[in-house]
């Protein structure tokens, strides 16, 4: 009976954190939306209203094409699509090292490769900003993508050697014994057990490339190769009050992408997440 | 340090297993080159080479430099630096603890909630981890619009209709620094809620049945039992939040490129500042070596805690 009453309780107290949580994390995303559907008087309205009047879509067809986020949205897609596979080509073979060989300096190297995971890629983005302009790669498509997968790389290397080291070995041994070698183990036992792993990891590659900024921001000066995070920062600085319609349809664009594919995939995204992150 | 690794690895590597194994050899090196190669190229050579830079009096471009010491007397002796790394300090500890602190309860709140069966625990947990899987940038610019100043601002509009008054979010020096650092609360809170979260799952349900048919409080429990159980993931989560935080530059970029003046210049944004906008490379280079510092530091502590905490390395 005390119980039940005791229960009763929790749950009240429950649904007041709950309600709490959702408003604070809930509601600026709801006012930029709310923003984006406005038309310029309802911007200056006195007290602010939460929705708007009619629902004013053209400021989107506006910012897509007259302020050129879709070829931002289009950069992005394109740098984020090349980086996922690059790092999934490179951190494949290594994770797989790192996860069935047994060599000298294992640890150590898997520390290192984790240490530079720590490392802002603004530091590192300085001295390669000289470089490339030393040789002619600013502003190169090349050169982006080769520092993306370079960012993306420490984190996928771990992720994936975590996941194929919960793929028992057995599995290798059996295929050893009809006669494999581990090119074939690699692509014919263990990759296609491993794809959900490979999935995890490509969304969360994917997502993080798509919230990129440091790099691109200072590696490209063209307006044209601009992914969306600088598209959107450059739009910002040319908004003033006036034209803040524009600039939250914009921003509502350049999340929307990623934020859907985190709803539709949560769980996955949520497990792949904390298995990367507690372990044992 | 890889490179040499590597090589060892070439000459002394052999696999423990002595079934050979063709197909890329024996040895992990072909499968290890790629990775060793981008890592070397786009990781290894910029780090050294920006802390050579930091020994020069070069600019951003233009190849004629000497090396001097000039650039770390200058940034010891300004006090500018030191109120940068004040600035710094604030906005990563009132972030991390209150990341963390909101994490927790979160966490908690939605773990409970769905021991009780009850509704909604999915959605919380969606909205709660959404700021995750939005670029940092864009959280600045909304964050922006939430703090308008104008009479159409939300945010004032309704401090003022509950009778607070409004607040100069982003144009009071003092106040701006809290302002960024609420807004990284709403950015950072989705990464400790997930650690929190897994770390909550781990903890054993029979212990927390038994110490309440002992007659143990929620609170007795929540101290003794399930806070002991998740330190070593929320140590490991308070690691990992403050070196982002440390390295934050996208958000405070867009939210108020470091101002009112220089207050919420924070020191990501004080070396980008030096060598982009003071076109002073040698200097900024010094304030990205002293940030690659911190980063040393706090990749040591965590390379301690997960040392401690896993074994499969």
């Amino acid at each position: 009976m005390s119980k039940h009453h005791k229960d009763t309780g929790t749950r009240i107290g429950l649904y007041v954190v709950y309600t709490l949580t959702s408003l604070f994390f809930l509601y600026p995303l709801l006012w930029v939306v709310s923003l984006s559907l406005k038309t310029v008087p309802e911007l200056f309205a006195v007290p602010p209203k939460i929705l708007p009047q009619h629902f004013a879509i053209e400021n989107y067809a506006y910012v897509l094409w007259k302020a050129r986020i879709l070829k931002n949205l289009w950069n992005s897609l394109f740098v984020v699509t090349l980086t996922v596979i690059g790092t999934l080509i490179i951190t494949l073979p290594a994770s797989y090292a790192f996860s069935r060989m047994y060599f000298r300096f294992k640890k150590s190297l898997l520390l290192c490769i984790l240490g530079f995971q720590m490392i802002s890629p603004l530091v590192i983005v300085i001295p390669l900003y000289r470089y490339f302009s030393k040789i002619n790669m600013l502003n190169s498509n090349f050169g982006l993508i080769a520092v993306y997968i370079a960012v993306s790389a420490p984190f996928a290397t771990w992720f994936l050697k975590g996941f194929l080291d919960t793929i028992p070995k057995e599995l290798d041994e059996a295929a050893i014994i009809d006669g494999c070698n581990r090119l074939q183990i690699l692509r014919m036992v263990l990759i296609p057990v491993t794809i959900p792993g490979i999935i995890s990891a490509l969304l969360l590659i994917a997502i993080r490339s798509w919230s990129q900024f440091v790099v691109p921001f200072i590696l490209l000066d063209k307006g044209d190769m601009f992914p969306i995070s600088v598209g959107l920062v450059n739009l910002q600085s040319t908004t003033d009050a006036i034209s803040t319609h524009y600039l939250a349809a914009a921003s509502v664009l350049g999340i929307l992408p990623t934020v859907v594919v985190f709803i539709l995939l949560q769980k996955f995204i949520v497990s792949a997440l904390t298995a990367g992150a507690v372990k044992g | 340090m890889p490179i040499i690794q590597n090589k060892t690895i070439g000459i002394g590597g052999s696999t423990k297993k002595s079934i050979s194994l063709r197909g890329l050899g024996k040895g992990p090196v072909p499968w290890l080159i790629p990775l060793a190669l981008v890592l070397i190229l786009m990781f290894l050579y910029p780090t050294f080479e920006v802390i050579r830079l930091s020994f020069t009096n070069a600019k951003i471009t233009g190849s004629n430099y000497s090396y001097t010491l000039d650039s770390f007397k200058a940034m010891f002796s300004d006090g500018a630096f030191y109120i940068m790394l004040r600035v710094t300090a604030v906005f990563v500890l009132f972030s991390v603890v209150f990341q963390t602190l909101v994490g927790f309860v979160i966490a908690l709140s939605v773990d409970k909630g769905e021991k009780l069966k009850m509704k909604g625990t999915v959605f919380v947990r969606t909205v709660a981890l959404m700021s995750w899987a939005i670029p940092g940038v864009v959280i600045g610019i909304i964050w922006r619009m939430m703090y308008d100043e104008s009479p159409s601002g939300v945010l004032n509009y309704m401090l003022e209709t509950i009778g607070v008054g409004r607040i100069a979010f982003l144009t009071n020096p003092v106040i701006a620094i809290i302002s960024v650092t609420i807004a990284n609360i709403w950015r950072g809170t989705a990464q400790s809620m997930i650690l929190l979260y897994a770390g909550l799952k781990t903890v054993q349900q029979e212990t927390l049945e038994a110490a309440e048919v002992d007659g143990a409080s929620a609170w007795q429990r929540l101290i003794k039992i399930i806070i002991p159980s998740i330190l070593p993931v929320a140590m490991i989560n308070i690691t990992l939040n403050t070196i982002y935080t440390v390295n934050t530059f996208d958000m405070v970029m867009s939210l108020t490129g470091g101002g009112p003046g220089r207050s919420t210049e924070v020191l990501a944004l004080s070396s980008y500042t030096q060598i982009f906008q003071m076109l002073n490379l040698g200097r900024g280079a010094a304030v990205a070596v002293f940030l690659l510092g911190v980063n040393a530091v706090m990749a040591s502590i965590y390379f301690y805690m997960i040392r401690n905490n896993e074994e499969g390395v």
